[in-house]
């Protein structure tokens, strides 16, 4: 039974660091997060563990920390083979390993990163589900927990010990087509911009935001969703999504005032709170093509601006339902409790033919 | 509030271009020199690695101080000196920025903020902490900005130094110019840390990484960290990663490379032809005036290579002057 590890080393490096107090996961604490999953992957049977290469610094540290274990006596790490590929640093690092762990037939990938990395992984890890931890900057779509408990419920997930389908939830996204011949995807929001340059990718200052798109609406996440989410709360397992209609609002607070109809005041990056000025919003019905009202300018994918389009492109959105699958953490946990996977009093403990009080 | 497709005007965006191509001409006119024995002494260039420079120069003025590195040409254009004198300097001549004294490794104009290239690696670093603890004195806003190589930001001094501008909470950004390879060594070899944020997080301070050769990326960050500082937000670290299209040093035999790494660097990973494809792509700026500025930025070159070639050299009765100063 195998499983991927996609272990971004590069999520939470961008300028919100400096302009919004955000988080710097460390490389040696994400290391520790894989370390923590393995073991846990390991107790439930996993057999192999295929992890995407790179070079910014968790695989030294993880082969280091399960070296340092073994030195010891300690195995109760899952065997780790990482894939052979030239590493090139990019987000084609991610898309390479994906497409390899999908062909060698892992039965989920564990992801650390934020809402940019999962949504690379989503872009070719078709019906395989993610199990999501945190490790970005706004991490709307992996929620906060322990991996530890993600890699428990994973490894009793892929293991058959959590029925399919209590295991997996599925989740919508959105489909950005330009043309009908580029099509990108987004796992929580896609944002329409007037600016015209990817430059620092993320998004921190509003006013050059125009139409925002979600695939849920949740008040008690950060970013750009908490817009929408602030406004018409719509949950991540309901089928609609919200259509953002933004009503920039001056810089120069001395100029007359325009009046949008609603103005919020919205955490769009960690602690940094924005007013948003909103003409209007609606709901966005599953399968639906919606044309975007801006006609040139840039379009962000999860909070980073990615693809520009201008007055010659034909641009449409469309919510997809049960678009990518995921790790239902929670009702792993639930049903594992609830029926005894825990207790070393049963038949066998965790991992599938594996003996209890081994 | 507009919908203007750039944050930067078209003006700027010319000049931005003008200077990363009078770096490029700069560094390409000197990789042949130096071949053809022309230039005196080690020259590290800085082609393929202009954006930064340029991106980050664009929110300095004249009084704001850097101190840069060994591979310090495309700083010193960027922040201003004047490329004859450079080409002078370069060349050991009087004509020179430090009256052909200080060479490639040493090229300095204080009248432009330039505290000097450097030929000891991390020794910038404290430098921009003088010239910043002297700018939160006079509380006249400026910044300080070190540059530091991958390899050099091991150096005691420039850990020193991050230790230092935090405690005193100075006006200064430490750029870290990552290309991937100290001298020859990459960076997963030699730093502990790994990461370039992880570090400056150690000093309690913010790390952003950026793409270095996304000219707009550079400038963005650059802007936020430059304008923290100024206004007292303290001190910060930017990593650009980037990549330079030629050795360690001229001459450098560039074995750690592999096969068609450059040739893929120079095709996929031109900071330049990124710009312009950006710049030209949405209608900002006309290619012709991005030639026009090609052909002045070649023009200028041949004319800073024909003026120090014709400058004499410093004679033995220079050999004294300018060396120790008086404050007397």
């Amino acid at each position: 039974m195998r499983v991927g590890l996609v272990a971004n080393p590069f999520s939470a490096r961008d300028i919100r660091r400096v302009i919004a107090n955000a988080a710097s996961l460390q490389i040696t604490d994400r290391a520790n997060i894989v370390l923590r999953v393995l073991a846990c992957l390991g107790a439930c049977g996993v057999s192999e563990v295929l992890a995407m290469p790179e070079r910014g610094g968790i695989r030294a540290h993880v082969e280091r920390g399960i070296e340092r274990a073994r030195n010891t006596g300690d195995e109760r790490f899952a065997p780790v083979r990482h894939l052979d590929f030239p590493v090139t640093g990019t987000v084609e690092d991610t898309r390479r390993a994906v497409r390899a762990m999908v062909a060698e037939g892992v039965s989920a990938i564990v992801v650390l990163g934020g809402d940019g990395t999962h949504r690379a992984v989503a872009m070719d890890c078709g019906r395989i589900p993610i199990a999501c931890v945190s490790t970005g900057t706004n991490n709307a779509f992996p929620d906060h927990r322990e991996p530890t408990v993600t890699g428990l419920a994973t490894g009793l997930a892929v293991t058959g010990q959590v029925p399919p389908e209590v295991a997996y939830a599925a989740n919508k996204r959105l489909l950005v087509s330009i043309n009908e011949t580029e099509h990108h995807p987004a796992l929580v929001d896609v944002a329409l911009v007037a600016e015209r340059v990817v430059g620092a990718r993320a998004l921190w200052r509003p006013e050059s935001l125009r139409e925002l798109y979600v695939t849920f609406a949740d008040p008690s996440v950060i970013g750009l969703s908490a817009i929408a989410g602030f406004l018409d709360p719509v949950g991540r397992r309901e089928p609609e999504g919200v259509m953002v209609d933004i009503a920039p609002l001056p810089a120069d607070a001395s100029r007359p005032d325009t009046s949008p109809a609603v103005r919020i005041d919205v955490p769009i990056a960690p602690g940094w709170l924005r007013t948003i000025g909103v003409r209007s919003w609606s709901r966005l019905a599953p399968g639906a093509s919606r044309v975007p009202r801006l006609r040139a300018g840039m379009i962000a994918l999860d909070g980073e601006r990615e693809v520009g389009f201008g007055e010659d492109d034909d641009v449409r959105i469309v919510l997809e339902p049960d678009a990518v699958r995921t790790v239902d953490v929670e009702a792993c946990m639930d049903y594992a409790a609830r029926n005894g996977l825990f207790r070393r009093d049963e038949r066998r403990a965790l991992g599938a033919g594996r003996p209890a009080g081994e | 509030m507009t919908d203007q497709p750039f944050s930067i005007d078209r003006d700027t965006l010319l000049d931005a271009y003008r200077t990363m191509k009078t770096i490029r001409e700069f560094e390409e006119r000197l990789h042949v020199d130096v071949a053809r024995g022309d230039i005196p002494g080690f020259v590290h260039l800085y082609a393929g690695e202009e954006a930064a420079a340029t991106a980050i120069m664009l929110h300095l003025g004249e009084s704001d101080r850097i101190a840069s590195t060994h591979r310090g040409h495309g700083h010193c254009i960027a922040k201003g000196v004047d490329v004859k004198e450079m080409m002078g300097e370069i060349r050991g001549k009087a004509s020179g920025a430090c009256k052909g004294k200080g060479g490639s490794m040493h090229i300095a104009d204080l009248s432009k903020g330039m505290m000097g290239a450097n030929g000891i690696l991390g020794a910038g670093a404290p430098l921009a902490c003088g010239a910043a603890l002297a700018a939160k004195r006079r509380g006249d806003g400026g910044v300080a900005i070190s540059f530091v190589g991958d390899g050099a930001s091991n150096q005691g001094m420039f850990l020193e130094s991050l230790n230092l501008a935090a405690v005193w909470n100075l006006p200064v950004i430490f750029v870290v110019e990552n290309n991937g390879y100290a001298e020859s060594t990459a960076m997963e070899w030699a730093v502990a840390c790994d990461s370039y944020v992880d570090r400056a997080s150690g000093f309690g301070m913010p790390g952003v990484t950026v793409d270095g050769t996304d000219f707009f990326a550079v400038y963005e960050a650059a802007g936020e960290v430059i304008r923290r500082a100024r206004e007292g937000g303290g001190p910060s670290l930017l990593e650009c990663k980037m990549y330079r299209f030629y050795g360690h040093f001229e001459g450098d035999a560039q074995t750690y490379r592999a096969e068609g790494e450059v040739e893929n660097l120079r095709e996929n990973h031109d900071c330049i032809k990124i710009f312009r494809a950006a710049v030209t792509g949405a209608g900002a700026v006309d290619p012709a005036d991005l030639n026009a500025i090609d052909a002045e930025a070649l023009a200028l070159i041949n004319e800073a290579v024909a003026h120090a070639a014709a400058a004499p050299m410093p004679g033995p009765e220079d050999l004294e002057t300018d060396v120790y100063i008086s404050y007397a």
